[in-house]
């Protein structure tokens, strides 16, 4: 009995020493991939971070669109977005807000620029002040940002636009461009393919003059009515910025001159509503500028989290981006006329 | 304990073998095999725990893939523009338009849906502005009535990412009842940043089932998946959808697997967490399944164990059995030896050590039992040789012609020779009865046949004489008692012959024998008649012969020489040679006794 008891004991301490220790509760953790779990993962994210979205001026319909855009994506992705735009179009005001925004010390810049070289060089300076610098709407020279949000991709704009005139003057006659600032980068990219698809498919049309306005509605309203009183022959006006459409309708409007000379170009829906339904204003081509704004804030919050920009990515509420080298394209143009110009509301 | 050890010692030996034995087979045994079975089994229990989260990661994977697939589906009302107009257009409108978009767009959702979409998809709901489009694959009830009622239209304010709406958040059922997901996604106006309304996709969560079936083998594990609650979305067994997984929130947050440790039958359990969905995937299977494998290796190992502790035990057994069976027959006859009786014979038949043993005790008892014997013979011969010299001299022979010589002494008034016999004839039975002694001078020895020689010379006068010649101190040398007496005894009677003087010649030297040791020699030389050739031969085939037989005729040689014999070796002893008229002559062989301790074989 006695060696028997003795058996078992040494049984029993065999055993102890192979049974793995019995504790932690109710469960042995046996193998752990990694232990992390939602609780963990949840865990984070509690900085608010601040991007600074500058426009290339402030108070026009379409960079107001845009900052309804940025905020709206910066309610949903719980960061702070400060929009703040110069008064005029203009390089060197531009150049002081983003050295406000340097001492500010925010996390981001997007800055659509108003001239790509003279932007660069404070927009180094930001950089090396470990702030993330992306352009959106229009471009700086490479080396000074990230990358580069376009709304669309220019040849298929700058085509486009040509395109919109000639459906409405018959292919045939003179016309002229309203443009915005003459060193604004993308707005040089749109009138090159404009006058590369004229020349390549519409040898009947005469592109008589560019005028810049350097984004001022006014400005704008006054190289439109000049236009018309230069060329009594003009048979299209193309606003290549957004401040071009309504000047230019305005004034052919004002002269009487409805359904003689076409006008096509960049705007935002809302200004050019009335004029494309008394038939001032034929095509209006834009993007939504809201979400380009809603944009450049989520691609912004995602670079600061690591996330660069890739193609086909999926970006909530914005859709499907595309990525050429280091730009970001949104879209395709929309085109707005008077049938489906009340549905948009920018 | 030690009192315990001291108590093992002096157990039987066959019992401590057994035991020995049985311990050094059983623990090992049972050690190496409990290891074993037990390594195995957890080795087992480690695989699976390994090997079924990366499975379980797997199907995640898959699954995540495929909600990742339907998660884009609410996206496909995007691709019309028709659609998107009709979902921009404010509510209020006449009945009729109101009737022609809803047919516009639920057409459109059946085509794009159900028809074209998903297998999985049992239904689409898109909810703008209080206005309800549906289409769907199975008949539906309650939808909305209760859980949604309120929040229908555009109230919805879906943050972030669309929301799984699961089985037990809503009151929709399907006809059928098939397990579902509600997928649940904002439409947002992309271009004027308004909500066109909500997409809610009933999608059919058996595609669960593709990825689950395939790792639950044949019904012995549950697979279920369940969202951040607990609750559990889609079960291997049905019944339990929409139940809550009591034991999640103990469950260790982990992407592995763990083992219950309280129920009656451990489980092992898996989690995966798949991280776009918030949702767990869990396996459980229970380890006594996994192990059956193992549990026949416990059986056989148990079984085998079993064989071998019988074998094991049955051959100690014998062995012990072997070992000590001999021996405690080698006790018992032990004891009877010790108790006198010799006639023991023990036949153990091995050649190991116990049979040597056996052997070695077989020769000894028998030399014990012939050196017992030899001393005793020896002995006995003494005792005959006292007893002879005794009686020859109380021989009535003897002592009536000594007596009649003393009488006729007296009648011739020759005192002197009266005297002289009287002395001679007290000495010589001094000498036979007095002396204790084996052992002694040769001068005594040698006295005392002088006395008998005496004797007789006065008896037979001019007819007899004798002379002793002796080249040693017979101080110094010693020798048996009583080895010239019969001898001499001899020579008197068959010597004396009629017609002429009898001379006994008796001559003590030292010689040196042809090993080199020098030796005592006796001669004892008559000139009698002597012996012929074939007694001669009798008598010296008689001496050559067992000096221990006992005998009648020539009894006073014979017990000479097998004194002799017996007590230092065969060379030494009686040499007779004779020859009929010429006498005969005796010589007797003794090696050099001292009085030390030279020979050693004094106290015979």
């Amino acid at each position: 009995m006695k060696l028997f008891f003795s058996l078992v004991c040494t049984l029993f301490f065999a055993s102890a020493c192979v049974m793995p220790s019995a504790d932690n509760g109710n469960y042995d953790v046996i193998y752990s991939i990694d232990s992390v779990m939602q609780e963990e993962a949840d865990a984070g994210k509690e900085k608010k971070v601040t991007i600074a979205v500058v426009p290339k001026v402030a108070s026009i319909p379409y960079f107001d669109a845009v900052e309804d855009g940025a905020l709206e994506a910066a309610e949903d992705l719980g960061v702070n977005v400060l929009f703040k735009g110069p008064a005029f179009a203009d390089a060197k005001q531009q150049i002081m807000i983003i050295k406000e925004l340097i001492e500010q010390d925010v996390d981001a810049i997007a800055i659509s620029a108003n001239d790509p070289q003279e932007l660069a060089p404070v927009l180094l300076e930001a950089k090396e002040k470990g702030i993330n610098v992306i352009t959106w709407d229009s471009d700086t020279v490479p080396e000074s940002r990230e990358f580069f949000i376009n709304m669309v991709d220019p040849e298929t704009l700058g085509r486009h636009l040509m395109d919109t005139l000639a459906w409405n003057t018959d292919e045939d006659g003179e016309f002229a461009i309203l443009t915005g600032a003459l060193s604004a980068a993308n707005l040089n990219e749109w009138l090159y393919w404009i006058k590369v698809h004229q020349k390549e498919y519409y040898p009947n049309m005469t592109l008589v003059e560019v005028a810049a306005n350097d984004d001022d509605p006014q400005r704008a309203y006054e190289l439109a009515q000049k236009l018309l009183q230069t060329y009594p022959d003009l048979k299209g006006i193309i606003g290549n910025s957004s401040v071009g459409p309504p000047a230019a309708a305005q004034a052919v409007k004002e002269l009487g001159k409805e359904g003689e000379v076409a006008v096509v170009g960049l705007s935002t829906p809302n200004p050019m509503n009335e004029y494309l339904k008394e038939g001032a204003a034929e095509i209006i081509t834009l993007w939504s500028p809201k979400k380009l704004g809603y944009l450049t804030v989520a691609l912004a919050n995602n670079a600061l989290n690591g996330i660069e920009p890739f193609d086909w990515q999926e970006i909530n509420k914005v859709g499907k981006i595309r990525m050429d080298d280091d730009t970001v394209i949104m879209g395709d143009p929309m085109d707005f006329t008077k049938e489906n110009v009340d549905q948009y509301d920018f | 304990m030690i009192s315990k050890l001291t108590k093992f010692k002096n157990y039987r030996l066959r019992t401590k073998l057994i035991v020995t034995y049985v311990l050094l087979t059983v623990i090992p045994m049972s050690l190496l095999g409990y290891i074993a079975y037990s390594q195995y089994a957890n080795s087992i229990e480690e695989q699976v725990g390994e090997y079924i989260p990366k499975l379980l990661k797997q199907a995640n994977e898959n699954i995540a893939n495929q909600i990742r697939e339907l998660e884009d589906l609410p996206d496909l009302l995007y691709n019309s523009d028709e659609v998107v107009e009709i979902l921009r257009e404010d509510a209020h409108q006449s009945r009729s338009s109101l009737l022609q978009d809803e047919f516009t767009i639920n057409s459109y959702l059946s085509r794009m849906f159900i028809n074209g979409g998903s297998q999985d998809i049992l239904g689409v709901f898109v909810i703008s502005k209080n206005r309800v489009f549906q289409s769907t694959k199975i008949p539906y009830t309650n939808f909305g009535l209760i859980d949604y009622s309120q929040s229908y239209g555009q109230d919805i304010q879906l943050k972030n990412d669309d929301i799984f709406v699961l089985p037990h958040q809503t009151s929709l059922r399907f006809e059928g009842d098939p397990p579902f997901v509600l997928i649940m996604k904002q439409l947002s106006d992309l271009e004027n940043r308004t909500d066109l309304g909500t997409v809610l996709i009933a999608v059919n969560v058996t595609f669960f089932e593709d990825v689950i079936n395939d790792m639950s083998e044949e019904g012995k594990a549950d697979l279920w998946m369940m969202n951040k609650e607990g609750r559990v979305i889609y079960h291997t067994n049905s019944e339990k959808i929409r139940t809550v997984d009591r034991e999640f929130s103990n469950y260790p947050k982990i992407n592995g697997s763990f083992r219950t440790t309280q129920e009656d039958e451990n489980r092992l359990i898996s989690l995966n967490y798949m991280d776009e969905t918030g949702w767990t995937l869990a396996h459980s299977v229970l380890v006594k399944n996994l192990t059956e494998q193992t549990d026949l290796v416990r059986d056989a190992t148990i079984f085998i164990f079993l064989v071998f502790v019988t074998i094991s035990t049955i051959i100690s057994i014998l062995l012990a059995w072997n070992v000590s069976s001999p021996l405690n027959r080698l006790t018992t006859l032990m004891k009877r030896v010790e108790k006198g009786n010799f006639d023991v014979d023990l036949a153990i038949g091995t050649t190991d050590e116990v049979g040597m043993l056996a052997d070695n005790f077989n020769s000894m008892v028998t030399e014990i039992k012939d050196l017992i014997r030899e001393n005793y013979q020896i002995e006995l011969k003494q005792k005959e040789a006292e007893l002879y010299a005794l009686q020859s001299q109380i021989n009535p022979h003897f002592m009536y012609n000594t007596l009649e010589t003393i009488a006729m002494s007296v009648e011739d008034d020759e005192k002197e020779t009266v005297i002289e016999m009287v002395t001679l004839l007290g000495r010589m039975l001094r000498f036979s009865i007095g002396n204790k002694e084996t052992v002694v001078p040769i001068a005594d020895e040698l006295l005392h046949v002088k006395d008998y020689l005496t004797i007789q010379k006065i008896r037979f006068e001019e007819k007899f004489d004798f002379t002793i010649r002796e080249e040693i101190n017979p101080e110094r040398y010693y020798t048996p008692k009583f080895v010239l007496q019969p001898i001499v005894e001899n020579a008197v009677k068959h010597g004396l012959a009629y017609g002429r003087v009898t001379t006994i010649e008796i001559e003590v030297t030292l010689i040196r024998n042809s090993g080199g040791t020098e030796e005592i020699s006796f001669k004892v030389k008559d000139n009698g008649a002597g012996i012929n050739e074939d007694t001669l031969a009798g008598i010296q085939k008689m001496l050559a012969s067992d000096p221990m037989s006992k005998r009648d005729a020539h009894f006073g040689l014979s017990n000479v020489h097998a004194r002799i014999a017996m007590n230092f070796g065969e060379s030494f002893g009686l040499n007779i040679s004779s020859g009929i008229n010429k006498g005969t002559e005796v010589e007797i062989r003794i090696p050099i006794l001292t009085n030390g301790t030279e020979g050693g074989h004094h106290e015979l």
